[in-house]
């Protein structure tokens, strides 16, 4: 198994709080810190794609300064759409056209190098698909189908990253939208925290879908949205009623993901990709993504790597 | 051989952080992940100092041996050392600072150095880390006949913990008393070579305008522990002087002032050539412990972590090439 972190980040500076993209010297860090505690990889998100081409002139040069820390590569790509009924919305068909295009200029940019997959949040944000109808779910698996193909075109899959605020997120919406999606074209990204808060149990989820799955995020939550927070207009990420601070890093206390559980599934299923790790928001009440990451890393090397052990011993 | 740990004093800053189990276990655990193997405690008293001495590790976790499994629970193989400083009091037995160059403190240094030795073998450490005398502001001429009564003190300790196997190492600071008047030298010669050894912290070095590299050639066989870290600056305007140095220079940071003393190793603008200390101890066999240190670090973990990224891809590499 091998682990990649995907490449949330803040940490200070004399000027405040910034990200790993500001210097190449911030990048320099994050990318040794990621490395030390045994990371093999990253992944990233594709709208840093003008940064990379500012600050290293190449996505295949920013990947070589990435392996020159110590970690293989760049794993996979999140596309992380700004969403708009308008514009852009995959349940509105008067838009698709733009999103087809915004995906062969996104394979474009990112050919220099390979990778595994690109992840997608498949719809709009809840309220922005209210109300959410089969109908509704059928045009929006229709259009990331075509998608799909592109995507495969370029060698890289395309996987749906269900967000617990995002229009496709009940288990009822989740199995309309797999049944009308095409498993060659669209596949699954299971993140252990959304689904957990969406009151969708990972494990049977994943136990479910695991033919469809091309990765994961291992990530922790202490909550459930029990008042439907996903629904929460103008924001449930940030501004929600039940938590200001919905991740947690794996191996945290008081997590609700049974990670022992899901690690075991994975094995008895016989997945054989990356597995990433995630905590955005890490840094929210006095959080800390660097320590965050190392104690994520720490459980998965001295609890997660046992249970593999066992599990394939079977 | 050489084995790699890590000073977990950046972690408490002051005398209210660093209190609950889970910021414990959080330490050990990006120590354990970050690549290194051992942990150095540092002494404290009080209630607020749960790792500080044996009475509080006793109140934590049930022993010492106690916490030696919490230790390993982490992933770390033991504690290494513990550093202890003589002009730190004891609420525990209501025991006064103890200046090792004051004759009648001898009897308190050598008691407390062994109640820490005996808790170390415990903990499967193998070195007590000490500050031999106070600072420079303190004391500020240390004659012949003051290093002869420091020496002596730490003859007897040293005499007292070998039988526990605890190596004693006296570590020189930047603001140490010895730094006017060639004084480590000086205690170097006075005291006995079998049983006290000396700790080379290669960032109080520099900033003292020493170099570690040249120490560890002078002296090869009374180096017992060491303390790696970088230095970003040299105190050389004498600041090391002035009265409490401890907060205006060491964490004021001086006239200048400067931001911080002490940098991750390998960092720009460090003036420590960890490479080259590392190369010195492999080519003299050096077998004992490394411990990395990044005290008064703004960010502990990302300072572990860092550290740990120059431990495995350079200077591991180093200590391999040579076997």
């Amino acid at each position: 198994m091998k682990w990649s972190y995907m490449d949330h980040w803040r940490s200070a500076s004399p000027n405040g709080p910034i990200d790993q993209w500001q210097t190449l010297d911030s990048m320099d860090r994050f990318l040794k810190q990621v490395a030390a505690v045994g990371y093999d990889a990253i992944d990233t998100f594709d709208h840093r794609y003008f940064q990379i081409m500012d600050q290293y002139g190449s996505v295949s040069n920013y990947q070589e300064f990435v392996q020159e820390r110590g970690l293989e590569r760049i794993v996979n790509t999140f596309h992380a759409a700004v969403y708009d009924p308008r514009t852009y919305a995959p349940h509105v068909p008067e838009t698709h056209a733009n999103i087809l295009e915004d995906f062969r200029v996104t394979m474009d940019r990112w050919s220099g190098i390979s990778l595994d997959n690109i992840i997608v949040m498949p719809a709009t944000l809840y309220y922005d698909m209210e109300p959410v109808t089969d109908d509704k779910i059928k045009t929006t698996a229709e259009l990331w189908n075509k998608v799909g193909a592109i995507t495969l075109d370029a060698g890289v899959k395309l996987t749906c990253h269900h967000e617990f605020f995002c229009g496709i997120q009940s288990k009822h919406e989740l199995d309309v939208f797999y049944a009308n999606t095409d498993p060659a074209l669209v596949n699954l990204f299971v993140d252990t925290a959304q689904h957990c808060i969406a009151t969708v149990d990972p494990v049977d989820f994943y136990e479910q879908y695991a033919d469809r799955v091309t990765g994961f995020h291992f990530k922790d939550t202490r909550h459930q949205d029990l008042v439907g927070d996903y629904r929460r207009r103008p924001d449930a990420e940030l501004m929600a009623t039940t938590t200001p601070k919905w991740f947690h890093e794996m191996g945290d206390e008081g997590g609700l993901v049974d990670f022992e559980a899901f690690m075991r599934a994975v094995v008895r299923n016989g997945y054989e990709g990356w597995l990433s790790v995630e905590h955005d928001k890490a840094n929210k009440l006095g959080g800390d993504h660097a320590e965050s990451t190392a104690i994520a890393r720490w459980y998965a090397k001295n609890v997660l790597d046992r249970i593999v052990a066992e599990e394939g011993s079977k | 051989m050489i084995e790699w740990s890590y000073a977990i004093n950046q972690w408490k800053p002051s005398f209210d952080d660093f209190t609950r189990r889970r910021d414990h276990e959080r330490a050990l655990r990006v120590i354990s992940i970050s690549g290194f193997t051992g942990v150095e405690l540092t002494t404290g008293t009080g209630r607020w100092e749960p790792l500080g001495n044996p009475e509080q590790l006793a109140a934590n976790f049930g022993s010492v041996r106690g916490f030696a499994d919490f230790v390993r629970d982490a992933a770390l193989d033991r504690v290494s050392s513990w550093f202890y400083d003589p002009l730190l009091g004891f609420r525990e037995d209501l025991s006064a600072p103890a200046d090792p160059a004051d004759p009648d403190a001898h009897a308190s240094v050598r008691a407390h150095a062994t109640w820490f030795a005996s808790a170390l073998a415990d903990l499967g450490g193998q070195v007590l880390v000490v500050r031999p005398t106070a600072s420079a502001w303190q004391r500020p001429q240390l004659d012949d006949g003051a290093i002869g009564t420091i020496a002596k003190c730490w003859n007897d300790v040293g005499r007292a913990i070998a039988p526990l196997g605890v190596r004693l190492a006296l570590h020189f600071d930047f603001l140490s008393a010895l730094r006017p008047d060639d004084g480590l030298e000086r205690l170097i010669a006075a005291t006995d070579t079998e049983t006290v050894g000396f700790s080379v912290d290669t960032g109080e070095f520099v900033a003292a305008g020493l170099d570690p590299v040249a120490f560890i050639d002078r002296h090869p066989h009374r180096v017992a522990h060491v303390q790696l870290k970088n230095a970003a600056a040299v105190d050389d305007r004498d600041e090391y002087t002035r009265r409490n140095a401890e907060h205006h220079v060491r964490k004021g940071g001086g006239a200048r002032p400067v931001p911080r003393w002490f940098l991750e190793l390998g960092v720009a603008p460090g003036l420590v050539d960890a490479e080259a200390v590392v190369r010195a101890l492999v080519a003299h066999e050096y077998d004992g412990w490394v411990t990395v240190e990044s005290d008064l670090s703004p960010h502990p973990p990302t300072s572990a972590m860092l550290n740990g990224w120059y431990l495995q891809h350079v200077l591991q590499s180093i200590v391999e090439e040579a076997r």
